[in-house]
């Protein structure tokens, strides 16, 4: 189901068309250019992921580190009942035909991992992670870890570390509604645990992201290689 | 789920975020990180030179408050002092917009303000001071939000204070990542020549482009002696640079002589052009792609009489990428450039908003129209031309008309200098 809503807003949201686009409204990100090549580039040492305990949709308490180190990470903020169409939705699918690709790219199983992180803490229980991410097909080749935390004081310093505002839509009359305001980002995480790329809505193009993980992947190469010649 | 448990989840987050409930925007902003506003901005930010024996004679953020509905419109509603004179000069938020980070163009400070929690009272949270140890650099000038990082072009280095600079690279937490030297070597038939300004970004072309000034050794000279040395007169930039975004590695280097500053993207979906104005020889500038994808700058106007030397500075485009602002503070001239076809901008207005002006900011909808006077501390003019002040106009599209106006002298403020907008 979850799927079939995500398909229906994208293809409602692909038949408005460029032209009629309002520069002030979110769009769908475009690239009318030809990425550099991977491997021909750096991703700059942007930060260090911070320590954090989470819940996995089994439960299980899991720090954020073991989940962060060892494989190159594409992680993300998220909340089950999010419908803007260029918030959680729109990374679903994308991280969706990311995983495709990476999956079907020879030499990269088990090496990359997806990580989503729920900004609601209250609603998103593990129980409800597990009816959302029922549709995520178990592959070995690249798990997609479903994250809550125990509770919004553990989570808020991790919001606050990834620069993740987040605030809830209110009303008229001041009253909470069903919509949580977030700017959708992915952080593009090296195997040592540093964020090399962030990726804000313009940013999002397929094509360039898969380009900065097989960076990473050809950087670990290179630092294999380095480590046996020594 | 039960409604119980929904409120509680949304009342936890109601607390910990109403902190970040501010929005603002304007043209000349980074555009790509956070949503846009369309309607009035409630609050315009200046951040103002200090000037010794005037009130406290800091540099300081000035909130101006310019809802119409507002019993306090057009009055200054708060002042937030850093305790020290460091020459103020730009600012940019972060790509959430909770933060302006504000740069000291003599002192090499950066201070970051909150403005999310309470844009009426925005309050400094953090300096940032290692600009010049981790980076060589000096002269923070541009502060352009990437996500979750501040790209920062400066204007000089420590070494000898000339105009061979680069650009660092800070993340959101105010810790230094990277820098990028502007170029020297030759790329494509011309020579860089190391100075740096403004820096502009268009993530669908994976495009930053860079513009030129000129090194400490000449901005905090006094103008009058500076116009008399003529060896220091030919240390100012003459190149524009486009960079590969995602490698930060120069691609092409343009030739646009006379100092080029402020660079504006046209914000309309699918363009591919930027504009430019260089400021010692009064001409708009066009960077562009060619039907082949190459690009190309290619000088497309003059701006008053380059022989009187206007000196244009700050550039504001509309947000179709129809119109453009030019302030030239020699005159004190704003000037409304039709840009509905970039090869060939043609000047519709022109009206003297001040003996002298610098930065003009116009709101998303283009209706309001806002003029500060201060260039530099050492280059404004002197005596009774040394007017400081913010003035608001409104714009029907064919007539500027005076709104409101804050003396920052008569406020003792100081010199008034970039603007930027939030809302509640």
């Amino acid at each position: 189901m979850w799927n079939v809503l995500c398909a229906l807003a994208l293809l409602a949201i692909a038949g408005e068309g460029r032209s009629a686009a309002d520069p002030t409204q979110p769009q769908a990100p475009y690239m009318q250019f030809v990425p550099p090549a991977a491997g021909t580039y750096q991703l700059q040492r942007i930060q260090r992921v911070p320590e954090a305990r989470l819940l996995d949709r089994h439960a299980r308490v899991r720090p954020l580190r073991e989940l962060t180190r060892g494989k190159v990470t594409l992680l993300t903020f998220f909340y089950t009942y999010c419908t803007d169409p260029w918030g959680c939705p729109f990374a679903y699918s994308l991280m969706t035909g990311l995983r495709e690709r990476l999956m079907a790219q020879p030499g990269t199983g088990g090496r990359v991992r997806f990580v989503s992180i729920s900004f609601d803490p209250t609603v998103d229980t593990p129980e409800a992670l597990r009816l959302h991410a029922g549709a995520v097909r178990s592959d070995a080749r690249l798990p997609w870890e479903f994250l809550t935390a125990r509770s919004m004081a553990e989570l808020t310093p991790l919001l606050e570390d990834f620069g993740q505002d987040v605030r809830v839509e209110l009303d008229k009359q001041g009253r909470p509604v069903r919509t949580i305001n977030h700017m959708l980002k992915l952080f593009l995480i090296d195997r040592g645990g540093v964020v090399r790329e962030i990726y804000a809505l313009d940013y999002l193009h397929a094509e360039m992201m898969i380009n900065d993980i097989n960076t990473l992947l050809l950087e670990e190469k290179s630092a294999t290689l380095r480590w046996f010649s020594n | 789920m039960s409604r119980k448990k929904w409120s509680i989840g949304v009342a936890f987050l109601s607390l910990v975020t109403l902190a970040f409930s501010s929005h603002a925007d304007e043209t000349c902003n980074s555009p790509y990180m956070s949503k846009l506003i369309k309607g009035q901005e409630d609050f315009v930010h200046v951040w103002t030179l200090g000037v010794e024996g005037l009130g406290d004679g800091s540099d300081k953020l000035v909130t101006i408050d310019v809802a119409p509905k507002s019993k306090t419109y057009g009055k200054v509603v708060h002042s937030a002092s850093v305790g020290t004179r460091g020459e103020a000069h730009h600012m940019g938020f972060t790509d959430d917009r909770r933060y302006l980070w504000a740069g000291g163009l003599s002192n090499n400070q950066i201070y970051v303000f909150d403005v999310g929690t309470d844009p009426a009272r925005p309050k400094l949270v953090k300096t940032i001071g290692d600009l010049t140890a981790k980076s060589g650099l000096v002269g923070p000038h541009t502060f352009y939000a990437m996500p979750g990082r501040m790209l920062i072009g400066a204007l000089s280095n420590a070494g000898d204070e000339g105009g061979a600079t680069g650009m660092a690279m800070y993340n959101n937490k105010g810790q230094f990542v990277a820098r990028y030297d502007m170029p020297t070597g030759e790329i494509g038939g011309v020579k860089g020549d190391g100075y740096g300004y403004d820096l502009a970004i268009n993530p669908a072309r994976n495009a930053l482009l860079t513009s030129s000034f000129t090194g400490i050794d000449n901005y905090r000279r006094n103008i009058g002696e500076l116009l008399k040395d003529g060896e220091a007169m030919k240390r100012f930039g003459n190149t524009m640079v486009l960079w590969d975004l995602k490698a930060m590695k120069p691609q092409q280097i343009f030739s646009v002589p006379g100092a080029p500053l402020e660079i504006r993207w046209s914000l309309k979906p699918g363009d591919n052009w930027a504009i430019t104005a260089a400021a010692l020889t009064s001409k708009l500038w066009l960077v562009k792609q060619d039907a082949q994808g190459k690009w190309q700058a290619k000088e497309v106007a003059t701006i008053g009489d380059p022989s009187k030397v206007p000196l244009p500075v700050d550039i504001s485009i509309t947000a179709d990428g129809k119109g453009l602002w030019v302030n030239t503070f020699s005159d004190g001239m704003t000037r409304y450039f039709d840009l509905s076809d970039p090869e060939k901008p043609q000047q519709t207005y022109a009206r003297q908003t001040g003996k002298q002006v610098n930065m003009v900011s116009q709101s998303w909808d283009g209706k309001r129209v806002y003029v500060t006077s201060s260039l530099l501390e050492r280059w404004d003019k002197g005596g009774e031309d040394n007017e400081q002040f913010l003035r608001a106009f409104s714009w029907n599209g064919k007539e500027l008309q005076p709104a409101f106006e804050v003396d920052f002298t008569k406020e003792k403020l100081g010199r008034a200098h970039h603007m930027k907008f939030s809302a509640r």
